[in-house]
């Protein structure tokens, strides 16, 4: 153990921080959920890709720096130490990518892995179906073989960035008669096919950051599957497991978070009650421990090991971690929590990130779910 | 940056874990508690001939000179066997603390072979751990470490702990051998790590528990509301073990900001193993509620422990100086400061 940066690590902090202080944006964008907002995040997306930060970890071949685990903590680092705008992209850079990566044809790394870090394509999830939510083996939408095409006909919903985004990727039935776990696959389309409708819902802010999608015989191609047919669930799992694991939550965002936390306490502290003094104090704490894991786990990976159901264990901490601090904020706050907008005109950031965090604990496979997880394949309990 | 333990220290503590384990099983600790004196010298020889009293003591004096991220590897397994001997505080707590005073060496010998007992005294506590067997006492006043040998005899405290003797200490004195700041946070250190083996006991009990007794026709174990429990139990301890890790490397460096670690690892252990405890009991049921089961002995550890060495409102204390107070530095790319 050494928890010592060396020469070269510092040096690259040193870049990643001159390149941020020169190149976020000033003033703080939109909300990513709302037309105007997902545009300027998206330039933003496109500027971080000029200077070849879109994704530091993959290789130079797709538009990486071919950079190693604790680089990229440290990039996040600096990213959210210059209040650096959240990732319009985060689902294909976390999600899909290390997934085609992982299942893709050279041929698919080439078409669609560029695009994605280049910022060039916003990618969206297509998960869950009305009937098919924790119980994602319950998904009946269908993609159809005809030649060299998938004919898709089905609902998705909940599809997070779907309302803007070019692109989508999810799990489709390509046997029909197939029933749970058998008979899916993984297939990407693009959200502008003909037979492709959008229909966005509003979230508890207000805003339509996610949406229904409905297709109508959408017509796929077959090179746009990954791995075998019949094998997407495979490859879903592994792709939930980068969600739930190490890359979707750095911890910078929780430390930056916190760090505001103890900000927003001392201007009220005056009025602050016993209770909300030890609240910032664990929000500090849990975000240090956050951070400790997750070089922990950064450390082992480099070193050869792998984040299997543990990647449960970091889900249920950052979650609930996010709603707890944003929590504690409301409570400081007072009577201004639920303004939308501060009396000096700016909006409430506490109350869009508590409102934010309330989804945390559902999304990326619910903490139940989670629960299940660490309790049958960690502690071995039965099913 | 590299936030791993070496394959040398995971296969050390593996090998004292898997010692303890065969010798230092729940029926010793109910020997032990048949016993007036609830120590044994075939349990400390034993650990002794393991090399655990010479661990952090320099080769020269006949230890294994091994760093304080090593000694805390041992303390979870000591924690996890529910070792009650006063080794951690005479091994792993003051062995250190001669080494870095300096001109103990007949002192440190004597450690590593077995013959010398280190009681800790602070003013923190209360009350003084293993007095009556101990050959010296380390303590500490506002300034200076003090060192002296044990004279005289203390009366014997009830703790709920059965096999933790506590006694009421009168001023140890003896020689200022150092400055005092150390001997807190190392203890408060030992005690942590102490407390991710005695949690991951716990933890480990109760599952057991979980599979094998059965109601309604199934193990409890595979209902939700008994997997959720343990779950958030494994979350917590998780989340504790990295913290008491990096304390050790801080405390061992004498980082700037070493004490507000030890501090919150203190903090992290000690909610984890208190919570852990909680959960133990409820998923044992009635059984739970027993002097039967072996859970006890861990669960009232994990109490003693976590009042010792500073309780909960003197480490809140420092984290609040160092964190609201704003003498340590927050935020994203402060992870190590």
């Amino acid at each position: 153990m050494d928890l010592a940066y060396t020469p070269e690590q510092q040096a690259f902090r040193a870049e990643v921080r001159a390149w941020m202080e020169a190149n976020v944006p000033r003033e703080p964008l939109l909300t990513l959920e709302c037309e105007q907002g997902y545009r300027q995040h998206v330039e933003w997306e496109r500027k971080l890709a000029s200077g070849n930060w879109g994704m530091v970890t993959w290789s130079e071949a797709y538009g990486g720096r071919g950079l190693d685990l604790i680089q990229w903590l440290i990039f996040e680092e600096e990213y959210y130490r210059a209040g650096a705008p959240l990732r319009a992209n985060q689902n294909g850079i976390f999600l899909l990518g290390p997934t085609i990566m992982e299942f893709g044809t050279d041929e698919q790394k080439a078409r669609f892995l560029t695009p994605m870090a280049r910022g060039e394509v916003i990618w969206a999830q297509a998960w869950s179906e009305p009937n098919a939510g924790s119980d994602m083996a319950a998904i009946t939408s269908k993609a159809i073989r005809d030649g060299d095409h998938y004919v898709i006909t089905g609902q998705k919903t909940w599809s997070s960035r779907a309302s803007f985004a070019d692109w989508g990727f999810g799990l489709f039935r390509t046997d029909p008669d197939s029933k749970r776990h058998k008979g899916l696959s993984f297939i990407l389309f693009d959200l502008n096919a003909p037979g492709v409708t959008r229909r966005p819902i509003r979230q508890l802010h207000g805003d339509p950051g996610f949406a229904e999608l409905f297709f109508d015989e959408v017509r796929v191609p077959v090179a746009n599957r990954i791995a075998g047919e019949g094998e997407g669930w495979n490859v879903a799992m592994a792709t939930a497991g980068f969600e739930r694991g190490l890359m979707l939550r750095s911890p910078a965002r929780f430390q930056a978070a916190a760090a505001r936390l103890v900000s927003l306490f001392r201007a009220h502290e005056a009025k602050a009650s016993p209770a909300a003094r030890e609240q910032v104090m664990q929000a500090w704490m849990d975000a240090q421990a956050y951070a400790y894991n997750t070089y922990a786990v950064a450390s082992q990976i480099m070193a050869g090991g792998h984040i299997g159901a543990e990647a449960s264990l970091n889900k249920i901490f950052w979650s609930e971690l996010d709603r707890a601090m944003h929590r504690t904020a409301m409570q400081l706050l007072g009577a201004a929590a639920e303004l939308r907008h501060l009396n000096d005109g700016g909006l409430n950031g506490w109350l869009e990130g508590y409102i934010f965090s309330l989804s945390g604990p559902i999304y990326a496979g619910s903490n139940e779910i989670q629960r299940n997880i660490i309790a049958e394949r960690l502690l071995g309990l039965p099913r | 940056m590299d936030f791993t333990i070496s394959d040398d220290q995971a296969t050390l503590a593996q090998g004292v874990r898997d010692y303890l384990a065969g010798v230092h099983g729940p029926e010793v600790l109910r020997e032990l508690d048949a016993e007036e004196s609830r120590r044994s010298d075939a349990v400390w020889q034993g650990l002794v001939e393991m090399g655990l009293s010479g661990l952090l003591v320099p080769e020269a004096q006949g230890g294994l000179g091994l760093s304080l991220l090593d000694g805390v590897g041992i303390a979870i397994e000591l924690g996890r066997a529910g070792v009650a001997e006063p080794i951690a505080d005479t091994a792993l707590v003051a062995a250190p603390l001669l080494v870095a005073a300096g001109g103990q060496d007949a002192l440190l010998e004597r450690i590593a072979t077995g013959s010398a007992k280190i009681a800790l005294q602070h003013p923190v506590n209360p009350w003084t751990a293993d007095l009556d067997t101990a050959s010296h006492v380390l303590s500490a006043d506002s300034d200076a470490l003090l060192l002296a040998e044990r004279s005289g005899t203390a009366r014997l405290l009830d703790s709920v702990d059965p096999l933790r003797r506590l006694f009421v200490p009168a001023s140890a004195g003896g020689a200022a051998i150092g400055t005092s700041g150390a001997l807190l946070d190392h203890a408060a250190l030992i005690a942590a790590a102490q407390q991710i083996g005695i949690a991951e006991a716990m933890l480990a009990q109760a599952t057991d528990y979980a599979k094998t007794r059965t109601q309604f026709g199934q193990p409890i174990g595979s209902f939700q509301a008994v997997k959720h429990h343990l779950a958030s139990a494994a979350v917590k301890i998780a989340f504790a073990r990295p913290v008491v890790q990096r304390a050790a490397v801080s405390l061992g460096e004498g980082a700037a900001h070493a004490a507000v670690h030890a501090s919150h690892a203190k903090l992290a252990a000690s909610d984890a193993a208190w919570a852990t405890a909680e959960t133990a009991t409820q998923v044992h049921g009635a059984m739970g509620y027993t002097y039967e089961v072996d859970l006890h002995f861990w669960m009232k550890r994990a109490w003693a422990l976590a009042s010792a060495w500073g309780d909960r409102a003197f480490h809140l204390a420092r984290i609040d100086a160092a964190v609201i107070g704003g003498t340590l530095p927050i935020g994203p790319g402060h992870s190590f400061a």
